[in-house]
């Protein structure tokens, strides 16, 4: 599913802009770095691909849908197609791995049996399937995020979107959760991680779009690059 | 169907995971609805004892000689205040007066000619409806005379106005109350799980999905605290019941068994109600703010 930017500006109240007039595509099956500094604007950015925030100017398309017409009854269904993986995970610590992971689809309405089948294929997937039964206080931080992503793609999304999935993370474990990234985009899904770990940028070399202070300032995209608002 | 599977599932670990907050609800639901409860058979006996009262008022109109009551019979059968009215003929009226004066009846004989006029004897709805019926059988022609317990039709038409306006008082703040604090323990038990309905949002449940275990748990919660607060009620009102019937014999209170189960099946129907529109309420207001893009 692509996913179109144009002219997007969103500002906080009082005054604070959290991103300026940004423009930026990304292509069915696409994998995309958002990198720059703390405050400037990834995370924002994928909020409001997830439509958690509304922009204040600017139109986002994502498929053939528009963000900002989109009404509250369609937003869940919009939702199913966007896998999330959350900076801070926002895993229930009541639940445990397989119930964090199978809530997602029954939510859905899936039926027991395949929410049974498919949650435990997705835990498989990211190597948690000795820890299934845990409860996430009683996992690493690398396992949360694993659980996390096993969450996100649970139901098969047609856009994954990944805030800091490396982040405070050993290498090894980084490395792990990029080739897991890496498989997901494989299968065809529209990926973009927001990320600030330089070494995964360059070890895993994607398309890589950086803001600068909500400014896009660079966009890195097969050999092409857009410094600055200039080719 | 699926969706209703996870519901009920769901809506048992609610209660049980949050068992404090549940057993708080329920007891609370209870505590409101006896109060709730009790005002209303307060209200209920209220009523029925004036309306007992009123029952037994009588208004007797009496003819002019000569005159028939058809014009009256017919004024007093087109008002909808009234509740019955029987036409007492000549004849019929000394026979009674036979009757009344038992072994001394035969000096009705010294009469000679029977006296006695046609008379309506008519029993109206409601104490406060004697008053305009006095006054527009008093403007007819035929009329002699309209006998009535006039101070008594006042006080108790005064009585019956004060009563039903205290009652419809209190039913309107215990309901009021009621309806508040189980809207807000379920609001609480809704806040304690905020955390889990927001990340349910996020992944794309639908607000239906997520209120569906919060309104069937406060519809639980209502129907339990009803039958509680009826188990309450129950004992209360059959010690009551025996009390007045040993001490105060004279005093009439309802004890019909079909009344009171339908009152007890009404109580239960609002109990569960209750807990529906409550819950329903305050997890709509949650999902709605939180649903609600910044």
């Amino acid at each position: 599913m692509d996913i179109r930017l144009s002219g997007i500006t969103k500002v906080f109240e009082p005054d604070i802009v959290a991103l300026e007039d940004i423009y930026l595509s990304v292509d069915s099956g696409e994998f995309l770095y958002l990198v720059g500094t703390t405050g400037s604007g990834k995370t924002t950015l994928l909020r409001l691909i997830s439509r958690e925030y509304l922009p204040t100017r600017g139109q986002i398309t994502v498929g053939d849908r528009n963000l900002r017409k989109l009404r509250s009854s369609e937003l869940p269904y919009y939702r199913r197609e966007v896998g999330v993986v959350f900076q801070d995970f926002k895993l229930l610590p009541n639940l445990t791995v397989f119930e964090n992971v199978a809530f997602v689809l029954e939510a859905m309405g899936i039926p027991p049996k395949l929410v049974e089948s498919r949650s435990n294929e997705v835990i498989d997937q990211v190597g948690l399937w000795r820890r299934r039964f845990l409860k996430p206080p009683q996992l690493s931080g690398g396992e949360q995020q694993r659980v996390a992503i096993a969450r996100a793609m649970a139901n098969s999304p047609a856009v994954f979107l990944a805030d800091e999935p490396t982040g405070n993370l050993d290498l090894r474990t980084s490395e792990e959760i990029m080739r897991l990234l890496l498989s997901i985009n494989a299968s065809g899904t529209t990926v973009i991680v927001a990320t600030h770990d330089q070494y995964l940028v360059d070890a895993y070399r994607q398309r890589l779009v950086e803001l600068h202070n909500g400014r896009l300032k660079r966009d890195e995209r097969r050999g092409r690059y857009f410094v600055d608002g200039e080719l | 169907m699926a969706s209703f599977r996870y519901a009920f599932r769901d809506t048992f670990r609610l209660l049980f995971r949050h068992w404090g907050l549940s057993l708080l609800t329920l007891l609370t639901a209870a505590s409101v609805l006896y109060i709730l409860g009790f005002a209303s058979l307060f209200a209920m006996n209220m009523r029925y004892m004036i309306s007992r009262i009123e029952g037994a008022l009588v208004v007797q109109a009496y003819m002019k000689r000569g005159e028939t009551a058809e014009q009256a019979l017919e004024l007093v059968r087109s008002s909808p205040l009234v509740l019955s009215v029987r036409a007492i003929s000549p004849e019929e009226a000394l026979e009674r007066l036979r009757a009344k004066l038992g072994n001394q009846a035969q000096a009705v004989t010294l009469l000679g000619e029977n006296p006695l006029p046609w008379s309506l004897e008519i029993q109206v709805q409601r104490a406060e409806h004697i008053t305009p019926l006095v006054r527009d059988l008093m403007v007819l022609p035929s009329i002699e005379e309209v006998l009535y317990a006039g101070k008594l039709v006042e006080r108790l038409a005064t009585i019956s106005r004060a009563s039903s306006a205290v009652s419809g008082i209190i039913l309107m703040l215990t309901l009021l109350i009621s309806t508040l604090v189980i809207f807000n323990t379920i609001r609480i038990a809704i806040y304690s799980r905020k955390e889990e309905i927001e990340v349910m949002l996020l992944i794309g449940a639908t607000s239906t999905y997520i209120s569906l275990p919060f309104v069937i748990q406060g519809m639980l919660l209502g129907a339990g605290g009803a039958i509680l607060a009826i188990f309450g009620l129950w004992s209360t009102y059959s010690s009551a019941i025996e009390a007045i019937r040993s001490t105060l014999a004279f005093v009439d209170i309802i004890d019909n068994r079909r009344i009171l189960a339908q009152f007890y099946v009404f109580l239960f129907a609002a109990g569960a109600t209750t807990g529906w529109m409550c819950s329903w309420l305050a997890v709509h207001r949650f999902t709605s703010q939180s649903m609600r893009s910044r």
